[in-house]
């Protein structure tokens, strides 16, 4: 990466120039690469850690998928080593039932607080954003760079909590009391790391809405931002307002467990045949509306920027403009809107009154209106193309059909009749894992392959890129698609093993094959790790605009772009997505004049 | 896939023995009726874009949007359906289950289910129809009054039957079932008879249903029978202890030499197994002791997944003779 010195300073013209610009000297390797301000360097940190943290949770998966499979058998590989966290038992080293709860719960967060959102939004929001808009850097430098080590801190304080007393958090990632309050020290970690993430996702925020408010390019009006930033935008106000609630309930779930508070427990409990020490008066229900009012909002936060990534692949490798981009950004808005009023749908079997339910049904089946226009959006977008199946592509197409699956299958969870049979089964874990794990990882797949030429100056191979893609397709199919049929049959979720009731033995053979599933899944990322990293070094060189796109980051700024990303000031000139205009001598017109490639 | 063969495969929704699950079924299955209409929609349009458009085949790209008409019809067809599925279905469905207890003059019988990690606590009136209170303070499993009643000093709670993880009910009388915890939020679920409520500490929440007339757990039981295959000796029991878990045989299974291995109503198991290889005994027919089960869906702590209990649906006459025995037979009963 060359240094810091070519940019220009005369720039501004939204007035204030980030803090960053006022000094002159190159940065050691600490300023450069660990202790960076340039968003770029902090996406790239947000990228790696959370790759690494998603793999930690799908090895966390793939162990539990083996006691699904084999209930009560030895763990292979890892089941002796487990057995010093009392994950796995002493002498017959199967997953033990404590185990099993750690591995479920803490999956679930790293998976969402460790994985998805800090990829999506802290490593592709992070690099890609104030690129494509024409930024020299975020608004406040040094505010992303806490951001990332508050991040960081939070994720090692997780981790650690698998060496705390009594091993990792085991009450789910829902943690509800009254079951977290009485749980061991486990819990107390959590309620810090999540304390920390949440810290971090609102510092973040606010950087990522005054950077796109204030730093946009000459001539970027809001109506000429690519997709990719307006879904950023719609998602850094999720995290602004529905983290608050949270980071208090966090806060009144640790004094219940270390300072004697009683917010959310009742009177007379009694646990383990002993009456407990908390005086009572508080609500168990508090924190599921608290913790339901975030935790709603935060599916969009996973899914949103997912679709920000597909509307720019799509429309890049349709060749097209992106069909209905007025109307795609006003139904992110109003999901956003709307994400605030339906939490309660998570709450239906509490023993709410019908009056309520009945708004919260309203809402929910409201909110998938804006969803279904989406998707028409993106499937019209196809109509007339001229579709490039690079791998990039083929991510962002399978987006379309998984995230189909993941949405329609919410409509039955949301009508309060029908969540009677299924509420809390595998039919839950299936609807969710649809949208996040076939549908926002294979979106992120889709932006890593998509904009990796721009952060290394060298392209992935499209060989292994397809060899990823098909297995990670087949098997989370495999994976994700038996879930409805366990939960139609009504079998409950967080089951250390299902084989005890009837209704599971009788659809263990699917469970058997989710398991089969897992492992062509695990194995089909071994292409993707070795292309990931050789690419890095060997990779084919790729242009500045390796995928002849329209958006600033390929149009105006090198690859990899040089601290300051813009040779010079990018003048952007027309609409996102001006592909195949009639005319025209290429079947593109980037946003931009200057610095052509 | 080996397993495939020793159970007996279920697909879909599990059979229902209430009177009111019809009506949540219908909305399930219409509900995926919709999605798979809209799913296929999309998908024959998605496929048929994917071949028509390819990069060789289409040499120029559309610049002009094209005015889909299409689109708007199928949003304003998906609200339609939604408001109809929401309108027409879902809520009087919901206030059916919710709002309607039965009346005394329907002859409801009235039970209570206190949870606790990790059992269900079923509390019965008695003959006086009159729940003793539970006192909290003097709650101790130790001491067998999980539920704390005080049989001394309390009038009503002299009668009171308690049970533990069986909840036996008379089929054909509307049943109202008052929930509550002791400790953490747990979730009473009967699939098999469409009932699922969280159980919420310090909150007493009810729910209704009323079980199929001529239904038992004795007959339910002739339809559940299933054949398990007896591993060779030496090859892993492990699918044979599986599926035999809470199963009972439902015939005498006898030796060559007529001594009975496993008794009619036993549980097969592991001990059993030499004796079966020995009397070449290829396979053997198993059923669920207690066909109706009680899941908690609400994760609960360590062996959650060790909550289950059990619904014995018993007809009416049936049940009272039960009842009435349950009284006589001593203040309390803890099964299992
Ligand atoms: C890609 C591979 C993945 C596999 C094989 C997988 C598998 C599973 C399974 C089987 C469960 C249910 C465990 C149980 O109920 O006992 C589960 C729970 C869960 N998963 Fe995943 N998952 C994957 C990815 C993800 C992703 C990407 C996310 C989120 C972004 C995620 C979020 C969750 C959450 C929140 C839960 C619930 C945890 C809880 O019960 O507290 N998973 N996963
Ligand atoms: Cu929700
Ligand atoms: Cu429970």
């Amino acid at each position: 990466m060359s240094g810091g010195h070519h940019h220009d300073h005369g720039g501004g013209h939204h007035g204030h120039e980030p803090a960053l610009h006022g000094h002159h000297h190159e940065p050691g390797f600490i300023g450069k690469y660990l202790f960076s301000v340039d968003h770029k360097v902090i996406g790239v940190q947000y990228t790696v850690t959370a790759l690494v943290f998603l793999l930690v949770g799908f090895s966390m998966m793939l162990i539990m998928r083996w006691q699904l499979a084999r209930p009560g058998e030895a763990v292979p590989l890892v089941g002796s080593l487990l057995s010093q966290l009392g994950i796995t038992h002493a002498q017959t080293k199967a997953l033990t039932n404590e185990g099993y709860n750690m591995l479920g719960a803490m999956h679930g967060t790293i998976m969402v607080f460790l994985g998805v959102v800090p990829l999506a939004v802290g490593g592709f929001g992070n690099y890609v954003m104030p690129l494509q808009i024409g930024a020299k850097d975020m608004a406040f430098p040094k505010l992303n760079m806490m951001s990332y080590w508050v991040y960081l801190s939070g994720g090692i304080v997780m981790m650690a909590s698998f060496w705390a007393n009594g091993g990792a958090a085991q009450s789910g990632w829902t943690s509800y009391p009254p079951l977290a309050n009485t749980a061991l020290s486990g819990q107390t970690w959590w309620l810090v790391g999540m304390v920390l993430l949440i810290t971090s996702s609102l510092l973040g925020s606010v950087n990522f809405i005054v950077t796109i408010m204030h730093l946009r390019a000459k001539g970027l009006s809001m109506w000429r931002l690519p997709f990719f930033v307006w879904a950023q935008f719609v998602t850094a106000f999720l995290l602004l307002l529905a983290f608050p609630p949270l980071e208090a309930a966090g806060v009144m779930q640790l004094m219940d467990r270390v300072a004697g508070t009683s917010f959310f427990m009742p009177e007379g409990l009694i646990v383990s045949d002993k009456p407990t020490a908390w005086t009572g008066g508080g609500s168990p229900l508090l924190w599921q509306h608290l913790f339901w009012f975030l935790a709603h909002p935060e599916v969009y936060v996973l899914i949103l920027p997912a679709m920000g990534i597909v509307g720019e692949i799509i429309a890049n490798n349709t060749r097209k403009p992106l069909w209905g981009y007025t109307t795609l950004v006003y139904s992110i808005i109003f999901l956003g809107f709307m994400s605030f009023i339906v939490w309660a749908h998570h709450m239906y079997m509490t023993g709410m009154g019908t009056a309520l339910s009945t708004f919260f049904q309203a809402t929910t089946m409201i909110i998938s209106v804006p969803s279904v226009i989406i998707l028409t959006c993106f499937i019209i977008s196809l109509y007339g193309a001229r579709i490039r199946y690079n791998t990039p592509m083929l991510f962002a197409l399978a987006f379309l059909p998984m995230f189909a699956i993941g949405g329609l299958t919410g409509l039955p969870l949301g009508l309060a009749a029908s969540d009677i049979h299924l509420h809390d089964t595998y039919y839950v874990i299936g609807h969710f894992h649809y949208v996040v794990a076939p549908g926002t990882i294979i979106a992120l797949f889709a932006g890593i392959y998509y904009w990796f030429p721009k952060v290394t100056g060298r392209r992935m191979s499209e060989f292994l890129g397809k060899l990823h893609f098909w297995p990670t397709l087949i098997g989370m199919n495999m994976v994700f698609g038996p879930m409805f049929f366990v939960g139609i049959v009504g079998v409950q979720r967080r089951l250390w093993t299902q084989t005890d009731y009837q209704l599971g033995q009788m659809t263990q053979y699917w469970v058997v094959f989710s398991s089969v599933g897992a492992a062509v899944l695990g194995l089909g990322q071994l292409p993707f790790i070795w292309n990931f990293f050789s690419s890095i070094f060997a990779g084919r060189k790729a242009e500045q605009n390796a995928w002849e796109a329209t958006t600033l980051e390929w149009a105006a700024a090198p690859s990899p772009p040089p601290h300051g990303n813009f040779l010079a000031d990018p003048v952007v000139v027309c609409g996102p997505y001006e592909y195949s205009v009639p005319g025209s001598p290429k079947d593109y017109c980037p946003q931009c004049q200057t610095s052509e490639a | 896939m080996s397993l495939l063969a020793q159970t007996q495969p279920m697909y879909w929704l599990p059979p229902d023995y209430s009177t009111h699950g019809w009506q949540i079924d219908q909305l399930i299955n219409w509900m995926h009726v919709f999605m798979a209409v809209l799913f296929v929609g999309w998908g024959a349009f998605f496929t048929q874009c994917l071949v028509k458009y390819r990069y060789r085949r289409n040499p120029t790209a559309l610049y002009e949007p094209i005015k889909a008409k299409a689109s708007k019809v199928v949003e304003a067809a998906v609200v339609v359906i939604e408001v109809v599925l929401l309108v027409a279905f879902a809520i009087p469905v919901l206030a059916e289950y919710k709002n309607d207890p039965p009346k005394p003059e329907d002859n409801p019988f009235e039970v209570h289910v206190v949870a606790q990690q990790f059992a269900w606590n079923i509390h019965y009136p008695g003959p006086d129809g009159k729940f003793g209170k539970r006192n909290p303070k003097l709650v101790s499993d130790a001491n067998s009054n999980p539920l704390g009643l005080d049989r001394d000093g309390d009038p009503d709670a002299k009668d009171d039957i308690v049970g533990n993880n069986e909840m036996h009910l008379p089929v054909g009388r509307p049943i109202i079932v008052k929930l509550t915890s002791k400790d953490v939020i747990h979730s009473f679920s009967v699939p098999m008879l469409r009932v699922k409520q969280d159980t919420v500490p310090g909150m007493e929440i009810p729910v209704w249903f009323t079980v199929k007339e001529g239904t038992s757990s004795d007959a339910i039981r002739e339809t559940m029978i299933r054949t398990v295959a007896v591993p060779a000796a030496g090859a892993n029991p492990r699918d044979f202890v599986l599926w035999c878990t809470n199963n009972i045989a439902v015939e005498d299974i006898k030796g060559s030499d007529g001594t009975v291995i496993v008794g009619k109503g036993r549980e097969p198991s592991a001990e059993h197994l030499e004796a079966l290889q020995k009397a070449g005994i290829g396979e053997i027919r198993v059923a669920p002791r207690h066909p109706v089960e009680i899941h908690c869906t609400q994760l609960c702590g360590i062996t959650h997944y060790k909550m289950r209990g059990f619904v014995i649906l018993m007809p009416p006459d049936e049940f009272e003779t039960w009842y009435a025995e349950q009284a006589a037979g001593g203040d309390e009963f803890i099964e299992e």
